[in-house]
């Protein structure tokens, strides 16, 4: 649900090379804590991953314009730093795939690497103090999403001044010519109209993201148990109950 | 998701002028486009830029049936109306904008071979990289085979059935957790043959 897809060209600059830079600087960081062999003898789980993650984002709940993304138990699997690495491609294919727009790639990176990395270390410890996959699993996803949902709300909400700034400048291109601007189309009395409304997109965005919340968290707890079930191994647990 | 292999067959076996353009002036191109996507600020340019696209998009003999994907983003882009406030030319100038990157990013994919997109991107990105993104890139064929015939099985079980919301979310799950067990498998093994075959952190691209 973190996915932010929104297009190029409507999140101001500052916002989006800010969140390329991030992006970076939080790889670099996390990649001194891996060793090269573990990474490459990693990176093909990790494509197989990222690929689970682009056909799960493919699968549209279309009452609730919903896809799940699977980063929870990707990240459970990867651990927090392969799962960083996994979004960022993940991001790249469904920027070109339509998902968001391409410039949005590193703050949806984040936004969604933030889904991963709470899920797993979320999981980890929720399964180590309840002791049961089911709850374990549901409780990490649940949260991880709705922490991911509340920082891409955060962002958008970043960029509402240059909504507005692209609301009011309809028409008003770079080379100057315009078929679609009427004369005082905007007289002052109506600006107030024109701002942003940040709150009906909440009211909007929240109801149908906690129903993709429980709808994803379910998902991801029969997912867990099927893999609990036929490879343990992966969750890298002792075997405890469901 | 289908359709991205019958994108990469179309960027293959294509043979009008664009296939034949040099895959790192096309990937310039799609820069350039992005660049006016962000930078445009007035329907009418846009409209302009996304006119361009369509008439390239048409004598570059792309098939039509590949032309609804360019449509695929406006899905997302139907937030922005209540954003707006229903202000239509603002919902026009964000509709244009995800229209033009769409198409854009359509005619690469459906004129350029992925070897020879990653031959490009191995010069400018690290090969590390490079690598995760190319096996994704292939994860996505084998996961697609493999769901190939997990549907089969989705169906004897009962398939997806609005009437049966739990049993489906099951299935459905089910589905997903099989993908990712026959994924794994499938990338150990793949693993074991890229190294038998004398892999070393890095894969070369012929751009062929």
């Amino acid at each position: 649900m973190s996915h932010i897809h929104i297009p190029d060209g409507v999140l101001p600059i500052w916002l989006w090379v800010l969140g390329f830079i991030v992006t970076i600087f939080v790889g670099i960081i996390l990649f001194r804590f891996i060793k090269k062999e573990d990474l490459t003898k990693r990176l093909p789980i990790l494509g197989m991953m990222a690929a689970v993650m682009v056909l799960g984002a493919s699968v549209e709940i279309v009452p609730i314009a919903y896809h799940v993304n699977l980063t929870v138990i990707s990240g459970i699997l990867l651990g927090p730093t392969l799962i960083f690495l996994a979004t960022l491609i993940v991001n790249i294919l469904l920027a070109f795939l339509g998902h968001g727009g391409i410039t949005v790639i590193g703050l949806n990176t984040l936004t969604l690497s933030i889904e991963g990395i709470l899920g797993f270390f979320f999981f980890r410890f929720l399964w180590k103090w309840l002791k049961r996959l089911t709850p374990a699993v549901f409780l990490a996803t649940f949260l991880a999403l709705s922490s991911s949902t509340l920082s891409m709300i955060g962002i958008v909400g970043l960029g509402t001044s240059h909504y507005e700034e692209l609301i009011h400048q309809e028409g008003k291109g770079m080379i100057g010519f315009s078929l679609l601007k009427e004369k005082n189309s905007h007289p002052e009395e109506n600006r107030a109209e024109d701002k942003v409304n940040l709150r009906k997109f909440m009211a909007i965005l929240l109801p149908l993201g906690f129903i993709g919340w429980v709808l994803e968290g379910v998902i991801t707890v029969l997912i867990a148990q099927y893999i609990y079930r036929l490879r343990p191994d992966l969750l890298r647990l002792e075997r405890q109950t469901l | 998701m289908i359709q991205l292999s019958y994108l990469d067959y179309l960027a293959v076996e294509g043979k009008s002028w664009l296939h034949r353009t040099s895959p790192k002036l096309k990937m310039i191109g799609v820069a350039f486009v992005l660049l006016g996507v962000i930078t445009l600020r007035s329907p009418s340019e846009l409209l302009l830029l996304y006119v361009i696209l369509l008439t390239l998009f048409f004598i570059s003999r792309v098939p039509l049936r590949i032309f609804p994907l360019t449509f695929y983003p406006l899905i997302f882009a139907f937030l922005f109306i209540f954003i707006s406030g229903f202000r239509i030319p603002f919902i026009m100038l964000i509709f244009l904008k995800v229209l033009c990157g769409s198409t854009g990013a359509v005619l690469l994919l459906a004129t350029t071979p992925y070897p020879s997109i990653f031959c490009v991107l191995e010069k400018i990105f690290p090969s590390l990289f490079v690598t995760a993104l190319f096996l994704t890139y292939r994860s996505i064929f084998i996961l697609l085979s493999i769901l190939e015939e997990t549907q089969q099985t989705l169906y004897l079980r009962g398939g997806l059935q609005w009437r049966h919301p739990w049993r489906s979310l099951i299935n459905i799950s089910n589905a997903f957790g099989h993908l990712i067990i026959k994924g794994i498998d499938a990338s150990e093994k793949m693993y074991e043959s890229m190294v038998l075959r004398g892999f070393k952190n890095r894969i070369h691209y012929r751009g062929e």
